[in-house]
């Protein structure tokens, strides 16, 4: 069965695995939006801002959220495969590694955006921001974010997966990779939240990690995987 | 006719050799039974035919076709059932054969996927997560993939593992069946006994030197 329909299949349905295990063991998404809500309490207590100044706080606080966030659920992604040789499953089947890698970042890309919707508005009702009109635009950028930070981080998870303190070891490689995302993603988000305007160099260059990251991790993990 | 060629393969692991100028075919409908002491390669050569390890010394057709070359295609012929079950303990029977026909880009209904699990005898448990399985019902499900998706070429390492007499008795039945259509199988195994059922050729591998199995060498 050739083309690319089948492939596209493949990776909905890797994806879906992912997913339906975390619904089922409530592990994942339980866990990366506790945690969120937690992190996001423990800012509106210690700063108390008011809303002039929550609106200048509020994108680092949500990047830096998310980034935390997504780094949890980034250091279980491959835990399902450790079970019964799965991972050595999916290295048997005939499949591009690349769609392999897609499965997996769509998974945990679901995973962490469901976290992104419920995160934008309690970041808003917790720092009394009423920005409300601005959602869509403020969750599209935490979309392509993520899409950038996800596979960078399912590449270095499939790297770290083996190591004894591979969550340690993650965090570690990504937070530097990532910071010139990270920050193009807080001043996009600045000037959204300042003037409404869903465009600029900031914007530009977050799509261009994007493209950097989605392009090259699917290689990276195909030569990885390699034995 | 499809025919299965190993060329002179050789594959190290650091600075251990593990097989050495290992020659085999294997036509159609023919089984070729590995026997060998634990560490003698067995394992190894059925991940390099499986293409989940890169040959490093050799060469592998499968008819025409270069194994290592054309991995991806030649995935899609081959079916290897190794000591691990390659299935999830979140997904039922029949989930973990839907997520199995997907990612083997098969065409298979869904009804012809229940009934292999009929077949292998899970009906009664389609609905649950198989992570209380004990290994026997795992295997069998394992096994349930030969028969949604019909390979060339089956790799068998220990099948008869964690079968109790009734499992092994259907596992030969299948196997017999998949020769007697057309298909090539590769096992490895420590069982004489239980291989003695099916129409096959013996072969050892000392060392990673693999000869022709004698009375004389009997594991």
């Amino acid at each position: 069965m050739g083309g690319v329909q089948p492939v596209l299949k493949a990776i909905y349905r890797l994806a879906w695995k992912d997913v339906m295990a975390d619904f089922r063991h409530r592990s994942t998404f339980s866990s990366m939006l506790f945690f969120s809500v937690a992190v996001l309490l423990v800012f509106q207590a210690a700063f108390e801002p008011d809303p002039r100044e929550a609106q200048r706080l509020v994108p680092g606080l949500l990047w830096t959220t998310v980034l935390f966030t997504t780094i949890m659920g980034l250091g279980r992604v491959f835990q399902s495969e450790e079970e019964n040789g799965a991972f050595e499953g999916l290295m048997l089947a005939p499949l591009p590694r690349g769609a392999i890698f897609f499965g997996k970042w769509l998974g945990n890309l679901a995973l962490s955006l469901m976290v992104m919707v419920m995160l934008v508005p309690l970041t808003l009702i917790l720092f009394n921001v009423t920005l409300w009109s601005r959602v869509p635009m403020l969750l599209f950028l935490l979309f392509l974010g993520t899409m950038g930070l996800t596979a960078l981080g399912v590449l270095l998870a499939a790297m770290t997966q083996t190591a004894r303190s591979r969550e340690t070891l993650l965090a570690l490689l990504l937070l530097p990779l990532v910071s010139p995302l990270l920050i193009a993603g807080v001043q996009a988000m600045a000037v959204v939240i300042t003037s409404g305007d869903l465009s600029g160099p900031w914007l530009n260059l977050l799509l261009i990690f994007d493209a950097i990251y989605l392009a090259l991790a699917p290689w990276g993990f195909g030569w990885l995987v390699e034995e | 006719m499809t025919q299965l060629q190993v060329v002179d393969i050789a594959h190290r692991f650091g600075r251990r050799g593990v097989l050495r100028g290992v020659n085999l075919r294997v036509g159609t409908g023919e089984c070729a039974v590995l026997y060998g002491a634990n560490g003698s390669g067995k394992s190894t050569l059925l991940s390099l035919l499986a293409t989940r390890l890169r040959i490093q010394q050799g060469q592998c057709f499968l008819g025409d076709l270069d194994i290592q070359k054309h991995a991806e295609m030649a995935r899609q012929r081959i079916i290897l059932i190794g000591h691990h079950s390659h299935l999830y303990g979140h997904l039922t029977p029949l989930e973990n054969l839907i997520f199995f026909r997907d990612i083997y880009r098969l065409d298979t209904t869904q009804d012809l996927l229940v009934q292999a699990i009929t077949t292998v005898g899970l009906a009664p448990f389609i609905q649950q997560p198989i992570r209380w399985f004990s290994a026997g019902m795992k295997k069998r499900l394992s096994l349930a993939r030969i028969l949604v998706s019909h390979p060339d070429v089956l790799l068998l390492d220990e099948p008869y593992s964690a079968l109790d007499h009734a499992g092994v008795v259907w596992i030969n039945t299948v196997i017999d069946t998949f020769q007697k259509q057309g298909g090539l199988v590769v096992m490895a195994s420590h069982d004489p006994e239980r291989v003695a059922a099916l129409d096959h050729t013996p072969w050892r591998l000392d060392a990673g030197i693999l000869q022709p199995w004698v009375e004389s060498n009997r594991c």
